[in-house]
C-alpha cells in the first residue's frame, strides 16, 4: 500500500494546524507541512516541536513558492536548523535565487516538476539544468503538473525515464489550465495510471486536490485509481478503461 | 566545414554541392532568430506561434512569404484575436510578400478540431492542412508549451489508436498516419487544379513547379518518416518496445523526434542508411538544390509567378524547372523501388495500396 497524505496547504489556506489536524483525522500515514508563502514559513517552524506528529510515517516541508533574496537566506539558515529531522523539504525550483545555499540540503532538498506557467523546471530537459545545479537534489514528481504541460503523458515519461532515481515523493491532484488545483477527474484517473510502475510502492503520495473534511477519503481512493500498484496492461488502457471505471466507480 | 546535420553528412559522403540548400537553410536560421526576437513580447503558455513553409522546412529564400499560424490551446481569451491581429502587423513588416490567400495561415487555430477531428466530416479540408503540416513542415517561433503538447496529442492519436500498428501488421508502419498522409499529398494535387480554376491560371507555373519539388518533398519525407519505424526495428524489438510499461510513450516520443526534422533532413537520413543508393541521392538532392537555387534567384521567381500556362511549353525557364521535377522523381522511383533497402515492398504495401 503507498503511503498516501495532505498538503496542509490543499485542506487549509495558510493554515497547517488546521491543515494537519484534518490529515491525523483521516488516518493518513503521511503529511506536508506547507508553507507556501513567506510569512508562513517561520510560524510553522517555531511550532514544530509543539505539533503532534506521531503516527506519521513520511513528514515533508514545503518551502515558500516565492522568496525575497533575503528572505531566501534566512529560510535557508532556519531550515538547516531542522535538518535532523530528516524531513525533505521540498521547493519549487523558480524559487531558487542561490543556488549554492540549498546545494547544502542535499538529498533532502526535493525539487519539484513546474506547471507550465512557469518558465524552468516543466519538462525532464529543464529538470535536468537545476540538477546539474543541485546534484544530490531529489526529485517532488508533481503528477498533476506534468500532466498539464503534458496531457498525453510523454513528459511523466522521460521525467521518470531521466530523474526517477531521484523520486523521493509524489504530488498528486488535477492542475487546471488556469493552473489551478483541483479534485482528481475521471481525465486524471484514465490517463495518470501510464506513470504508476515508475513510481515504487514505497513512495508517499501527497494529495493537493482542495478537499473537505468529509471528501478526503474519496479522493485517497481517486489517488489510489490514479497510481495503481498493479500495472494496468496496455490493452486495457485508453477508452477500454473509461468503460470499466464508469462501470466500477459510478459517480467517481 | 563540420558535417552535423543528416543533409551535410550526405552532402559529404556524395562530394556533392548544394550550396542553394545551404544557402536556404542559413536563411531560414537567420528569420528564425529575427522572428524569435521580434515575437518575444507575445509569449504565452497556452499559444505558440508557429511558422509553416518553406521558412519551417529550412528552404527559405529571399521571395518567399511567412506562413504562420497563432496556435491556441488553453481556455478562450477574447484577446486572442488582438494578439494575433498584432502578430499580422508585425509579419507584414518582415515579410516579402502576404501570407497565402486560402486563410489556412495567418490566423488563429485551435487545437481541439487539430486532436479530435481527424476524419469525418468535420475534418475539413483547412483542418488537415493545418495539422499535417504542423506535424510535417512547422517551427514554434518563440515558446513552444502549446505546439509540444498539441504536437504530442496528435501524435497519440494516431499512434496509439493504430491496432494494428501496435499488435498485429507484420510491418511496422503507423497506417492510420501514412493513410492521412497519401490523403493530404492527392489533396494537394487536387486543389492544384481547383486553383487554376479558381484563380484563372494565375499563378499555375511556380504552383506547378512547387507541387512537383516541395510539396512532393512533403509527401516522401511523410512516408519515410513513416517507413523509418520498420527500417529502425526488427520484430523482436518492435514487440518488446510495444510491450513495455512506457510503450505508449516511447513510441510517441521515437516520432516526435522524427518530425522535429525537416522535409530534407528526414530524407538525407533514409539515404544515409543506403550507400548503394547515392545515385538515387545525387538525383533527388542535386535536382532540389537546383530547384531552390531558381526560386532564389528574384528574376527567375517572379517570371515563374507571372507566366502564362498557354506559354508554358515554348519557355526555357519553366522547362528547365520542369526538367529538374523530371530527374527528381526519377531518382525518387529508383529510392522507393529499390528491392535490396526493402523500400520496394514498403512502397507496394503502404504507398500503393
Amino acid at each position: 500500500m503507498r503511503p498516501i497524505g495532505f498538503s496542509t496547504g490543499a485542506l487549509a489556506h495558510a493554515d497547517f494546524r488546521r491543515g494537519l489536524a484534518m490529515t491525523r483525522a483521516a488516518g493518513c500515514p503521511a503529511v506536508e507541512l506547507s508553507a507556501l508563502r513567506q510569512p508562513e514559513l517561520f510560524p510553522m517552524l517555531d511550532a514544530l516541536d509543539s505539533l503532534d506528529l506521531t503516527g506519521f510515517q513520511y513528514i515533508s516541508i514545503h518551502a515558500p513558492s516565492q522568496m525575497t533574496p533575503e528572505f531566501e537566506q534566512a529560510a535557508c539558515e532556519r531550515l538547516l536548523a531542522e535538518r535532523w529531522r530528516n524531513w525533505p523539504i521540498v521547493i519549487h525550483p523558480d524559487a531558487i535565487t542561490a543556488f549554492a545555499l540549498w546545494r547544502r540540503f542535499g538529498s533532502l532538498l526535493c525539487v519539484e516538476n513546474m506547471d507550465k506557467r512557469k518558465a524552468i523546471g516543466r519538462t525532464a530537459r529543464e529538470l535536468n539544468l537545476i540538477f546539474q545545479q543541485l546534484p544530490e537534489a531529489s526529485l517532488c514528481f508533481d503528477i498533476g503538473h506534468v500532466r498539464q504541460v503534458d496531457p498525453t503523458m510523454t513528459e511523466s515519461y522521460l521525467i521518470l525515464r531521466d530523474h526517477g532515481a531521484r523520486l523521493r515523493q509524489v504530488h498528486i491532484s488535477e492542475v487546471s489550465t488556469n493552473n489551478r488545483h483541483n479534485r482528481l477527474s475521471m481525465l486524471s484517473i484514465m490517463a495518470m495510471p501510464a506513470a504508476a510502475h515508475r513510481i515504487p510502492a514505497d513512495v508517499p503520495l501527497i494529495i493537493e486536490s482542495p478537499v473537505t473534511q468529509a471528501e478526503m477519503a474519496d479522493e485517497i481512493g481517486r489517488a489510489r485509481r490514479a497510481l495503481p500498484l498493479e500495472p494496468v496492461p496496455l490493452h486495457e488502457q485508453g477508452d477500454a478503461r473509461i468503460d470499466s471505471c464508469a462501470v466500477c466507480h459510478p459517480g467517481a | 566545414m563540420t558535417a552535423s546535420t543528416a543533409l551535410e553528412r550526405l552532402e559529404s559522403q556524395l562530394n556533392g554541392n548544394w550550396a542553394h540548400l545551404r544557402e536556404a537553410r542559413r536563411r531560414a536560421d537567420e528569420m528564425q532568430q529575427r522572428l524569435l526576437s521580434e515575437f518575444a513580447e507575445f509569449e504565452r503558455d497556452d499559444s505558440s506561434i508557429v511558422v509553416s513553409g518553406s521558412l519551417a522546412r529550412g528552404e527559405f529564400t529571399a521571395g518567399s512569404d511567412i506562413d504562420w499560424t497563432l496556435l491556441i490551446d488553453g481556455a478562450a481569451d477574447p484577446w486572442h484575436a488582438g494578439l494575433a491581429r498584432r502578430i499580422a502587423q508585425k509579419v507584414k513588416l518582415i515579410a516579402a510578400k502576404d501570407t497565402g490567400a486560402e486563410g489556412t495561415f495567418g490566423v488563429m487555430v485551435f487545437s481541439h478540431d487539430l486532436v479530435h477531428q481527424i476524419g469525418g466530416q468535420d475534418d475539413t479540408n483547412q483542418n488537415t492542412t493545418r495539422r499535417l503540416l504542423l506535424l510535417l513542415e512547422s517551427r514554434p517561433a518563440g515558446r513552444d508549451d502549446a505546439y509540444a503538447r498539441v504536437i504530442r496529442s496528435i501524435l497519440s492519436r494516431y499512434l496509439l489508436e493504430d491496432r494494428g500498428f501496435l499488435r498485429g501488421s507484420p510491418f511496422r508502419v503507423p497506417r492510420f498516419l501514412q493513410n492521412d498522409f497519401a490523403r493530404y499529398w492527392r489533396t494537394i494535387a487536387v486543389d492544384f487544379a481547383y486553383k487554376l480554376r479558381d484563380r484563372s491560371g494565375k499563378g499555375w507555373a511556380i504552383r506547378s513547379a512547387k507541387l512537383r519539388m516541395s510539396r512532393k518533398m512533403i509527401y516522401v519525407s511523410s512516408l519515410l518518416a513513416c517507413y523509418r519505424c520498420h527500417l529502425d526495428h526488427d520484430a523482436q524489438t518492435w514487440k518488446k518496445l510495444v510491450d513495455s510499461d512506457d510503450g505508449k510513450s516511447r513510441i510517441v516520443e521515437y516520432f516526435e523526434n522524427i518530425f522535429r526534422q525537416t522535409p530534407l533532413e528526414i530524407t538525407a537520413g533514409v539515404l544515409l542508411q543506403f550507400p548503394h543508393l547515392a545515385g538515387s541521392a545525387h538525383k533527388i538532392l542535386g535536382a532540389y538544390d537546383e530547384f531552390l537555387g531558381l526560386l532564389a534567384d528574384g528574376r527567375t521567381r517572379e517570371h515563374l509567378e507571372t507566366l502564362p500556362e498557354d506559354d508554358a511549353d515554348r519557355d526555357p525557364t519553366y522547362q528547365k524547372a520542369r526538367q529538374l521535377s523530371h530527374r527528381f522523381r526519377d531518382g525518387l522511383l529508383e529510392f522507393f523501388f529499390d528491392k535490396e533497402s526493402g523500400l520496394d515492398e514498403l512502397t507496394r504495401n503502404y504507398g500503393v495500396f
